[in-house]
């Protein structure tokens, strides 16, 4: 007779993640490099409000920006026209990042005198909530023709990231939304939520985002 | 679907954990999924075979154990499952609670021989 033996192991997978980040987030923190892990829909807008913050912030600090999509590279094509260090990394049908994944990306970025690091998440509102990518700080698009309901559908991601942008704020008229039932939803899901409506098009609110960035990189790197 | 990518990260943390123990074959591996977690034990059990091919848990019986997605009630303190009261407190109505189980996602043992 086969002789079994059980073996505990209760090792949490998100644990194991969420030590990665960690890791990843001391490691930054040493090199003085401050990571953004930004989040949203497909067709929010990632992109075009990562052009606009780079177009705010390059004479201030130097910036790296990493791209993760399922496929191609044409988010990364935009971002190098503007003269950024960018990297395209193909998540090969993942539809999240996680700590190592990021880990890898900055690798082949290189951190080297870097000050300030975008990473473009996969376009989605679900997983890339639970999994710590080991950012300096969390941050994420809502854009007006998505609908003032999205933090009742997505609640985790709302509940975890310090800044909520509302993008696409110039076309707010010809769309039923609602702002303030915007804001009072993150807002209950999220006390300390900041809110910054934007619009990447024409420039709206995106001082306010550069001067919120500007804080947290100095603060990041202690001066 | 992201659960391909997440087995693979288990199958690596349990052939590590093998190697430590000096295990070499495992019969069943146990997970705990907790039932409000992105992760579906359906598509689990799909892609595990995938996961698993060429591996030491190649031959190993994959089990899972569903955890409830329970929350107890800010107003008065009734447990309840909050996909059962559609997340609203059976006893008082109210929508104000706070989660206690639900998110996880353990490897909780194996069963090596």
């Amino acid at each position: 007779m086969k002789t079994f033996k059980v073996l505990e192991i209760k090792e949490s997978v998100f644990e194991d993640n969420n030590r990665q980040a960690d890791l990843l987030r001391d490691e930054l923190k040493k090199r003085k490099t401050f990571l953004l892990n930004l989040m949203s829909s497909p067709g929010s807008g990632k992109t075009t409000t990562v052009l606009r913050t780079i177009e705010a912030l390059k004479s201030d600090m130097t910036i790296g920006v990493m791209e993760a999509d399922i496929d191609s590279d044409v988010d990364a094509h935009a971002v190098s026209e503007t003269g950024t260090k960018v990297i395209q990394l193909h998540t090969g049908g993942m539809c999240h990042l996680d700590a190592d994944m990021t880990k890898q990306g900055l690798l082949g970025l290189g951190t080297e005198n870097i000050d300030f690091v975008i990473l473009e998440n996969v376009g989605n509102l679900v997983c890339p909530a639970e999994f710590d990518t080991g950012a300096s700080k969390n941050a994420m698009i809502l854009s007006v023709p998505e609908g003032d309901d999205k933090p009742l559908k997505y609640p985790l991601m709302f509940s975890m990231v310090d800044v909520l942008l509302i993008n696409k704020i110039d076309v707010i008229d010809y769309f039923d939304f609602d702002l303030e039932a915007v804001k009072a939803r993150a807002q209950k899901l999220n006390p300390n939520i900041k809110i910054i409506p934007i619009s990447a098009r024409t420039g709206e609110g995106i001082d306010e985002w550069a001067d919120w960035i500007r804080t947290e990189v100095k603060n990041w790197k202690g001066q | 679907m992201h659960e391909l990518g997440v087995i693979i990260q288990v199958v690596k943390t349990i052939e590590d954990f093998a190697e430590k123990n000096e295990i070499t074959k495992i019969d069943t591996l146990v997970l705990q999924i907790g039932e409000l977690s992105s992760i579906i034990p359906k598509y689990v059990e799909a892609c595990y075979p995938a996961a698993v091919d060429g591996t030491l848990l190649q031959d190993t019986k994959l089990k899972i154990e569903l955890l409830p997605g329970n929350c107890r009630c800010y107003n008065c303190h009734k447990v309840f499952n909050l996909i059962q009261c559609n997340k609203q407190c059976p006893d008082c109505g109210s929508h104000d609670w706070e989660l206690l189980s639900g998110r996880e996602f353990l490897i909780k043992e194996i069963v090596a021989c």
